[in-house]
C-alpha cells in the first residue's frame, strides 16, 4: 500500500512523458527523413523551414493580420451560432409546444452535412465575410442546440419538484436548478461546436478569401510555397487544441461540484 | 362546522374538507378529511397503495385534486425521502434555497448548526453521508419556518441505528420550532416514538385514529395500530 502511494505520482509523470515522446519522435524522424532527402521539399518541408516560414511571416508582419481575420470570424460566427442554438434549445426544452413546433424540423436540418449547403450559401452570401461567418454559426448552433435540450430534458423531475415545494420563481428555478443541472450537457455542446467552428472555418477560408489563414494557404499553394501550407495547417491544429483546452478549463472550473470533474484528493 | 374533542380551541394549520383525487378510473384519496393543529405531530400510517404519499404530495400543491377543499395558514415545507439537494450548491446554500428576507447566509448556517453540520457549510452534498444529507434537507425545510412540515418516509432509507438518533434530532427540531407535522410512515414504531396521533389510511380514507397520549402504556398502542393495519391478535408482526 505504501509503496503504492509512493510511486504513483512517479508512475503518472512517466506516462505523461510517453505520452509526449511520440510526437516529438514523429517531427524528429520527419525532420530527418527531408534533411536527408527522401521526402522532397515540395511534398513536404521540414519543421525546420515550416518555423522558419513561421518567423519569416510573423517579422513582415503578413502573419498575425490573417490570424486575427481568421479568429475574429471564427469568434463572430460561434457567437452568433452559440446564441441561437442555446435560445432554441433553451425554448424546445421548456416548451412541449415549442418542441413539437421546432424540434422535428431541426433534426432534419441536422442531417444535413452543413457543409453540403457551401454551394448554396455561396449563392446567397458570395464568397465574402457573410458566407464564412454564416457557415461557422450554421456548424455551432446544432450541436450547441442539442446539447442543450439534452441537458434540461435529463433534469431530475425531483429536483424541480423540491424547488416548488420551496416557492422558487420561474426565474430562481432557471437560475438555480434548471441551468446548472443542464449545464454539464451544455458545456459538452460547447466543446463539440468549438471543433466545428474551426472545421467550418477552413472550409470556408479555403473557398474564397482575400483575407485570413485560408488565404494564405490559397496564396502560398499558387506559388508552391509548402512550407507556408504545412505551417497555415499547424495553426490551424494548434488553434484547435488551445480552443478545447478553453473548453476543458471550463469544464474543470464550472463543474468543480460533479463527481466526474472534481479535483482529485476533493 | 363541529369538531368532537374541542380542536377547534388551537387553530388549525391545514384543514381539508371532502378531498377527492382520482387517477383515471382509480380513486385515490375518496372525500377525506383531515385537520392538523398548530404544533401537533400526526403520522400517517398506512398499506402500501392507500394514498398517504399522495394525500402528501397534494397538501404540497405537488398534484391536482378533483374535488374537494384544502385551507391552510402559513407556510409549509416538504422533506421527501430522498434528500433532493443540489449537487452544484454547497450545503449553506442549499439550506438557503427559496429564502428571501433576511441573511440568507446566517439563517442557514444557524440550521445547519441545529442539525450538527455547522461546520459543513462550504461543503458539497456529495461528501455527506446519507444521513447527514437528510439533516440537511431537514434544516432545509425548517429554515422556511414552516407552520405544517410534510414529511415524507424521510428515514426509510436510513439504516437503524442513524434513524433511531434522527427520531432524536427531529424530536428536539420539533420542540424549538413547534410546527405542524404530518409524518407519511411504514414504520408503526417510528410512529408512536415521533407522533402525537396516529391516523391509519385505507382506501383513500382516514379509518383510525389514535391519539398516543390517551396511553398509559405505549405497548397498548402498538397492539392496537397493528390490529388496526391487520396484524390481529398480536402486538408486532413476529
Amino acid at each position: 500500500m505504501k509503496k503504492f502511494l509512493f510511486s504513483a505520482p512517479l508512475k503518472e509523470r512517466t506516462l505523461f512523458l510517453l505520452s509526449w515522446a511520440s510526437p516529438v519522435i514523429i517531427v524528429f524522424l520527419w525532420e530527418t527523413y527531408c534533411r536527408f532527402g527522401l521526402i522532397g521539399p515540395e511534398i513536404l518541408p521540414p519543421p525546420s523551414t515550416v518555423l522558419l516560414a513561421a518567423i519569416t511571416l510573423t517579422k513582415n508582419g503578413a502573419l498575425l493580420p490573417d490570424l486575427g481575420v481568421s479568429l475574429t470570424r471564427a469568434a463572430t460566427g460561434w457567437c452568433i451560432g452559440a446564441s441561437i442554438g442555446f435560445l432554441l434549445g433553451l425554448i424546445v426544452g421548456f416548451s412541449s409546444i415549442a418542441k413539437a413546433v421546432l424540434d422535428r424540423s431541426i433534426q432534419m436540418l441536422r442531417a444535413v452535412p452543413f457543409l453540403a449547403l457551401l454551394p448554396l450559401v455561396i449563392v446567397w452570401f458570395g464568397v465574402g465575410e457573410g458566407q464564412k461567418i454564416f457557415l461557422v454559426a450554421l456548424g455551432v448552433s446544432f450541436p450547441v442546440y442539442i446539447n442543450t435540450t439534452l441537458g434540461i430534458r435529463q433534469l431530475d423531475p425531483k429536483l424541480l419538484e423540491m424547488g416548488s415545494t420551496q416557492r422558487l420563481t420561474t426565474y430562481e428555478t432557471i437560475r438555480r436548478i434548471i441551468f446548472p443541472g443542464a449545464l454539464p450537457s451544455i458545456l459538452m455542446g460547447v466543446r463539440y461546436s468549438l471543433a466545428t467552428a474551426w472545421l467550418a472555418l477552413v472550409i470556408a477560408e479555403t473557398i474564397g478569401a482575400s483575407a485570413g489563414i485560408g488565404f494564405l494557404a490559397l496564396d502560398a499553394r499558387e506559388f508552391l510555397q509548402t512550407d507556408v501550407i504545412v505551417l497555415t495547417i499547424v495553426i490551424y491544429a494548434v488553434i484547435g487544441v488551445c480552443a478545447d483546452a478553453v473548453a476543458r478549463f471550463l469544464e474543470r472550473r464550472l463543474l468543480a461540484w460533479h463527481p466526474n470533474y472534481a479535483p482529485k484528493g476533493c | 362546522m363541529e369538531i368532537p374533542g374541542g380542536e377547534q380551541q388551537t387553530p388549525a394549520v391545514v384543514a381539508v374538507q371532502g378531498l377527492v383525487r382520482t387517477y383515471g378510473p382509480k380513486v385515490v384519496l375518496n372525500k377525506l378529511h383531515l385537520r392538523i393543529r398548530k404544533g401537533e405531530f400526526v403520522a400517517l400510517l398506512g398499506e402500501s397503495g392507500c394514498g398517504k404519499t399522495t394525500l402528501l404530495r397534494v397538501l404540497a400543491g405537488l398534484d391536482p385534486i378533483q374535488g374537494g377543499t384544502i385551507q391552510t395558514s402559513g407556510t409549509l415545507a416538504v422533506v421527501f425521502q430522498e434528500h433532493r439537494l443540489l449537487p452544484w450548491e454547497n450545503l449553506w446554500r442549499n439550506v438557503s434555497l427559496g429564502l428571501r428576507c433576511g441573511p440568507a447566509k446566517e439563517k442557514a448556517a444557524k440550521a445547519l448548526e441545529e442539525v450538527g453540520l455547522g461546520d459543513r457549510l462550504d461543503d458539497w452534498p456529495r461528501n455527506l453521508s446519507g444521513g447527514q444529507a437528510q439533516r440537511v434537507a431537514i434544516a432545509r425545510a425548517l429554515v422556511q419556518e414552516p407552520a405544517l412540515l410534510l414529511l415524507d418516509e424521510p428515514f426509510a432509507s436510513l439504516d437503524a441505528l442513524t434513524r433511531i438518533k434522527m427520531h432524536k434530532l427531529l424530536l428536539s427540531l420539533i420542540a424549538a420550532h413547534k410546527p405542524g407535522v404530518l409524518l407519511v410512515t411504514h414504520d408503526v414504531l417510528e410512529s408512536i416514538v415521533l407522533a402525537d396521533r396516529i391516523l391509519i389510511m385505507r382506501d383513500g380514507c382516514i379509518v383510525k385514529e389514535y391519539v398516543v397520549n390517551d396511553y398509559a402504556d405505549k405497548r397498548t398502542v402498538q397492539v392496537d395500530v397493528f390490529e388496526a393495519l391487520g396484524f390481529a391478535g398480536g402486538g408486532s408482526p413476529y
